[in-house]
């Protein structure tokens, strides 16, 4: 039988990239079935690039009133997929290039990790590389205490508990199961919480031979010690929602020891008292923040 | 053959003669004629080289037909019942004579108008419920629906206990009978699944199959005269059976042919047979159609996944049904086939006809129609005040047309009277073609609080007529989405009221509104069609 494969692309202000992924993600072998791009309301050119894109026959651009973050991107694009009829989601930032064969390895990968495993298996994800060939060390996906359980059969295959919204690609029925990701998370931790969502029904598997490159300006992962007046706004995102996430999905400890880890980062990067009191209310915020998963509607 | 003229199977020849002329004391219709004949097979199956003396009674009042039940082996019968005729048969298929004689009662049951009513459970309480039901229908219905809420959430959470799988056994050689496929329906009245599977009964004559239908619901089976029956071996099941009748009255029909598919619509009794089949007729395949995912209590769709593992593949019609089997219940997707009846009651997609015309609403009246059989899923009460809140606001700006009949009909057409909506509302029974009332409608509002994928959209979008739903279903999957509007009844009507108040101010949106509806119909069209699905597999039964 076969797929009906979806790539979701979301972007905001990334006109000089935007271009290359669309071509990169319409080169692959194996063909997606449609593209649906989800513009966040840039404010750049972007218009003008997708513009070039309007009258190809699988791609559908949404163009939306207000910028949602990528998490609200994201769930409108999946949904939008969903609603289409697709069977598998593939989604991406506007700044990732999937290599050759990304979507096909994908397919594959997942495919015999579930016939390997005897059950389904909820997302898969490439390897995500800097753009000088390094590991992204903000894309790391997290294994599995089991890890290894495929590799040991010979497959490229690696057990996950998370990974971030950087070439990955779920099946239909668990969106079906668990929803969309979270709107309200606006950005950052929404791909962790979400994927985390989803390993209820079993782990993710991250596909060692799909590998695509996140264009990130520098290659570093995410440190509280990093926090200054330029990037606090994605800080205050970051700390509400994963202190939401722990308080309420997994238990008050897990808050805790999130506030310690955030506290010695802070501390360790001598982080300004201004700005520690700011995230320290966002964490207070995240616990009284609960969203809720939505679930789109079958439309085909 | 006969005296009555009784209807032949087209193939394979009658299953049974007549050995004692008919004495007819009353004359029977040819629905009568076509029950005899099905109680006739069953009866004369179940006692092979038995003459079968048969005593026919027609019953006064609301009682069902006795065709197949224990109650039939009993020669006395209730004071209600007359007796019209008897006579005797014999099973064919006998090298030898007859080994002795029995004695049944086929009742034909009482007249199919008083038949028609609605299912009274008995007991007190459900007296009282349906005096609730009968008074206060919306306060009842909201309750309801909070009740559903809780089903659906239980169900949703919950995986559905599945018979275990055993291998398919061996396939038994080919028989030289004739070939047949075997349909299991609810019964033969009005219903979009009905309406499938009489359709597929036509096709599997088509294929050169003898379609043979057992039914396993009480019912006047009014369609029993219907066209599509000609020729077919139709038996109404009326429970209960007897455990060594079912499974003579089925190896029976093993026997006398090769029964090359088994295809279940909505049929409790043959589904849970299904497994005994498999067992003992590992060549036939065993197939279902199913329609509606019943939230309050499982229906056909929890049986047929309890059943999975005996089942070949699942027909659906509505992709919310693929996604809950595959996606929830974890079915493999290949053994699921999506394969839509948007093409049943329409011919084609066609452009939407201008049904507003070039004068538009604003210059006549807004049509606002419901189409429908009057019963508790449709929600007909719910239209009624709709309409009543309507012409409240808009006057003589717009119009409604309520057409259909069933089980609630006598309390509907007491409330429509009771509210004055005589002159506002425009009662047509089902005598009038559903066409016309769409020819003259712009808007269709559905109200029911559950459903598949209902076949009036495609009429309507047809019709171009502009279709307003509760989102129950799959009817996302041909409404616009800004005209979907919660299953509970005071969201429902506060909604539906907003947007019929502001299509009838704003004709530009309707005409937009239309426009999108055709493309999503269309859309739904395009995939794969029942029809064509069908043919293939009985194609493939008959080759």
């Amino acid at each position: 039988m076969t797929l009906d494969v979806a790539a979701v692309v979301v972007t905001f202000n990334r006109a000089d990239k935007l271009g290359r992924v669309l071509d990169d993600v319409l080169a692959q072998e194996r063909p997606v079935d449609r593209v649906v791009v989800v513009d966040n309301a840039s404010t750049d050119h972007t218009a003008e690039v997708l513009a070039r894109y309007a009258d190809h026959p699988k791609i559908e651009i949404m163009v939306l009133p207000e910028n949602t973050g990528g998490a609200g991107g994201f769930a409108t694009g999946m949904a939008r997929a969903y609603e289409q009829g697709a069977d598998v989601v593939w989604i991406m930032d506007d700044d990732c290039y999937p290599h050759p064969g990304a979507v096909g390895a994908l397919l594959h990968g997942h495919a015999a990790a579930e016939d390997r495993m005897g059950m389904r298996l909820p997302f898969a994800c490439s390897v995500v590389q800097w753009s000088n060939g390094d590991i992204c060390e903000m894309n790391n996906a997290e294994p599995t205490w089991d890890w290894a359980k495929l590799l040991v059969h010979g497959q490229q295959n690696v057990l996950v508990n998370s990974c971030s919204f950087v070439s990955v690609l779920f099946p239909r029925w668990a969106i079906t199961q668990f929803g969309l990701p979270l709107r309200e998370y606006f950005i950052w931790f929404d791909d962790q919480e979400y994927t985390r969502r989803l390993i209820a029904a079993g782990p993710g598997v991250q596909v060692l031979n799909s590998t695509v490159t996140h264009d990130l300006g520098v290659n570093r992962g995410v440190n509280f010690g990093d926090v200054n007046d330029g990037n606090m706004w994605k800080f205050e995102y970051g700390v509400r929602n994963e202190a939401s996430y722990r308080w309420h999905r997994e238990d008050p400890f897990a808050a805790a020891r999130f506030a310690q880890r955030l506290w010695q980062g802070l501390a360790g990067g001598n982080v300004p008292w201004r700005l520690r009191k700011r995230l320290a209310k966002k964490f207070v915020e995240g616990i009284r923040f609960d969203p809720q998963p939505t679930f789109p509607r079958t439309v085909l | 053959m006969n005296g009555l003229d009784l209807p032949e199977p087209h193939q394979g020849g009658p299953l049974f003669t007549i050995t004692t002329e008919p004495r007819l004391f009353s004359p029977l219709d040819e629905r009568e004629r076509r029950l005899l004949a099905g109680a006739l097979t069953y009866q004369a199956l179940v006692h092979p080289g038995v003459d079968v003396r048969v005593t026919i009674t027609r019953a006064n009042g609301s009682t069902p037909p006795s065709l197949t039940d224990q109650a039939t082996q009993r020669v006395e019968w209730p004071d209600h019942r007359q007796v019209v005729g008897t006579l005797g048969v014999l099973s064919t298929g006998q090298d030898t004579p007859p080994t002795g004689t029995k004695d049944v009662v086929v009742d034909l049951g009482g007249p199919v108008e008083q038949l028609s009513g609605l299912v009274r459970l008995p007991g007190r309480l459900n007296a009282v419920r349906n005096a609730v039901r009968a008074r206060v229908p919306v306060a009842f219905d909201a309750l309801r629906q909070r009740q559903t809420d809780r089903f659906e959430n239980r169900r949703l959470s919950r995986p559905l206990p599945r018979i275990g799988a055993f291998e398919r056994p061996e396939h038994t050689a080919g028989s030289a009978q004739p070939p047949a496929v075997l349909f299991g329906m609810h019964w033969l009245e009005l219903g979009g699944a009905e309406r499938w599977a009489a359709e597929t009964v036509r096709m599997a004559r088509d294929a050169g199959l003898q379609p043979i239908v057992v039914t396993d619901r009480d019912s006047a089976h009014p369609d029993v005269v219907r066209d599509v029956f000609d020729g077919a071996l139709v038996i109404p099941l009326t429970h209960p059976m007897t455990s060594d009748d079912e499974s003579t009255f089925l190896r029976a029909l093993f026997d006398r042919y090769d029964i090359r598919g088994v295809h279940v619509h909505h049929c409790t009794w043959l589904y849970q047979r299904l497994p005994w089949i498999r067992a003992q007729f590992p060549g036939t395949r065993l197939v279902d159609s199913l329609h509606v995912l019943e939230w309050r209590t499982g229906g056909f769709v929890d049986i047929a996944l309890r059943l999975s593992n005996v089942i070949d593949e699942h027909h659906v019609i509505s992709p919310q049904l693929r996604d809950y089997l595959v996606d929830r219940q974890g079915l493999s997707r290949s053994k699921v086939t999506l394969a839509t009846l948007a093409d049943l009651t329409v011919t084609a997609v066609d452009q939407p006809h201008d049904a507003i015309g070039d004068d538009g609403p604003a210059d006549r009246p807004l049509t606002v129609a419901f189409v429908g059989r009057f019963t508790q899923q449709k929600r007909p009460y719910l239209f009624l005040r709709l309409a009543q809140t309507l012409h409240r606001q808009l006057g003589d700006r717009v119009r409604f047309v309520m057409h259909g009949d069933g089980e609630l009909g006598d309390e509907v057409r007491r409330d429509h009277a009771r509210r004055g909506l005589q002159s506002v509302v425009e009662m047509r029974t089902p005598s009038t073609p559903v066409s016309t009332t769409l020819e003259e409608a712009d808007l269709l509002v559905i109200c029911s609080d559950n459903e598949g994928v209902t076949l009036t959209s495609f009429e309507a979008d047809a019709h171009g007529v502009l279709v307003i739903s509760s989102d129950v279903g799959s009817q996302a999957s041909v409404v616009v989405e800004d005209l979907l509007v919660p299953r509970h009844p005071g969201p429902l009507l506060a909604q539906t009221t907003d947007l019929v108040v502001d299509l009838a101010r704003d004709p530009d949106r309707l005409a937009a509104l239309r426009a999108a509806q055709h493309d999503k119909v269309a859309a739904f069209a395009a995939l794969p069609r029942a029809r064509d699905w069908t043919r293939d597999l009985y194609e493939r039964w008959n080759s």
